[in-house]
């Protein structure tokens, strides 16, 4: 088992006194609270101030903290023989174990003590995990096979990090963004307690060709310039197939054609619908005829896309 | 093969919880969402007494509150607040994301 020093961690000497503990968690947890903080490493950090401050906070832990002695962090170290800070007495192996798990077992083993030798049930943890699908998932629904690491009591009532796999059906109708719940997924509860929850984060993996809002898709489609001056029946392709699209005559670059359920379903049966992005594009190189024709048309057009800047 | 799927429960405007699950889901106690109710904080939709029936996507902002109650120690009263700044952030994120993705469009 790795050291961590919970005082090193709060900033705080070894001889902080309560109100000092409290007041430098305060000050951390302001800064790194991942509800609080959009810092990306925050959650990590936070997560060791608040297994410092869970320990330091409470006399007996603190004391307990204190017998196992002062090492250099991540050293490996063991516990003495005898160590209060054992549940029941019960010696641990110790491998596989944080000092997280050891003093969270630690408080589960008084919380029974306390009630007259009956276990308080505890919850389970929750845990939340992000996740990507693609879009024709989206579309067809799909099945996910999820994997994270959770601590758990083994039959010996040690504690382990153990890994946890499932398989969760998204059911078509999701969108990107889209969180869900799958009850009782995340870690065991302990003395009958009902085991945690799992909050699942859905986004979409880019698509080369499909943006996505809510539950429509956006579809950028590229004219030459006579398809957008004299109009043009163009072959599209959406999540289901290649559909063909009347494109007006006369039709400008930014204006959206909208295709009907042609986007994401939605959970009650009704549909999205794909928007096609008009964008008028001209080669990059003209040939000879090419070149004689346009000069042919600008010499005979009168069009002034510019008369609203006089 | 048979594969035992976990229940799902969507957490979004176009679904809803009971009182009893988002008491359980959120950890807090029965007593302190009445009070965030009571406050306007949290509104049902439907408001008869027996029968308080939320959109799920408050679920999120629920737990998180939570959360920062059992952090911060927050008191009761700072608990209201908190919850109305939180839908707030959720609200505004909501739209900055959609912005952001017309604007690519």
């Amino acid at each position: 088992m790795k050291f961590k020093d919970y005082y090193e961690i709060l900033g705080v000497a070894r001889t902080a006194t309560a109100d000092e503990i409290k007041k430098a968690y305060r000050k951390l947890a302001h800064q790194y609270h991942p509800d609080v903080s959009k810092d990306p490493a925050g959650e990590e950090k936070f997560k060791e101030i608040g297994e410092a401050y869970a320990t330091l906070k409470d006399a007996e832990k603190r004391a307990a903290y204190d017998e196992l002695g002062r090492h250099p962090s991540g050293q490996e170290f063991r516990p003495p023989p005898n160590w209060s800070g054992s549940r029941g007495g019960q010696e641990y192996s110790f491998d596989d174990v944080d000092l997280s798990d050891l003093f969270a077992s630690f408080s589960k083993g008084r919380q029974g003590s306390q009630h007259q030798g009956r276990s308080m049930p505890i919850p389970g943890q929750d845990y939340e995990l992000a996740t990507q699908i693609s879009l024709e998932d989206a579309l067809h629904g799909t099945t996910l096979d999820l994997s994270f690491t959770v601590a758990e009591y083994d039959q010996q009532g040690q504690l382990k990090r153990v890994p946890h796999t499932f398989k969760a059906r998204i059911p078509k109708g999701v969108t990107n963004g889209q969180k869900m719940l799958l009850r009782g997924k995340g870690g065991k509860g302990a003395n009958g307690g009902s085991d945690g929850n799992l909050y699942l984060n859905i986004s979409f993996i880019p698509h080369r060709l499909f943006k996505v809002v809510d539950h429509d898709l956006y579809l950028d489609l590229p004219l030459t310039v006579t398809e957008a001056a004299l109009g043009a029946t163009i072959k599209v392709p959406t999540l289901e197939g290649a559909v063909n699209l009347k494109v007006p005559e006369g039709i400008a670059s930014g204006q959206k054609l909208r295709i009907g359920k042609r986007g994401l379903p939605k959970h009650n049966q009704e549909h999205g619908d794909l928007y096609a992005v008009i964008q008028i594009v001209v080669p990059a190189k003209l040939s000879d005829r090419e070149r004689e024709l346009f000069k042919e048309l600008a010499k005979a057009s009168t069009f002034n896309p510019r008369a609203h800047f006089e | 093969m048979n594969i035992d799927f976990p229940e799902l429960i969507w957490l979004d405007e176009q679904h809803d919880v009971s009182l009893d699950e988002l008491i359980e889901l959120s950890g807090l106690t029965q007593q302190e969402l009445r009070h965030l109710v009571e406050s306007g904080a949290l509104i049902p939709n439907k408001l008869a007494d027996d029968d308080w029936r939320f959109n799920s996507h408050c679920v999120v902002s629920v737990r998180t509150l939570s959360r920062l109650k059992q952090d911060f120690e927050l008191e009761p009263n700072a608990f209201a607040l908190t919850l109305v700044f939180l839908e707030r952030i959720r609200k505004l994120e909501l739209q900055l994301r959609d912005l952001d993705q017309t604007q690519k469009t």
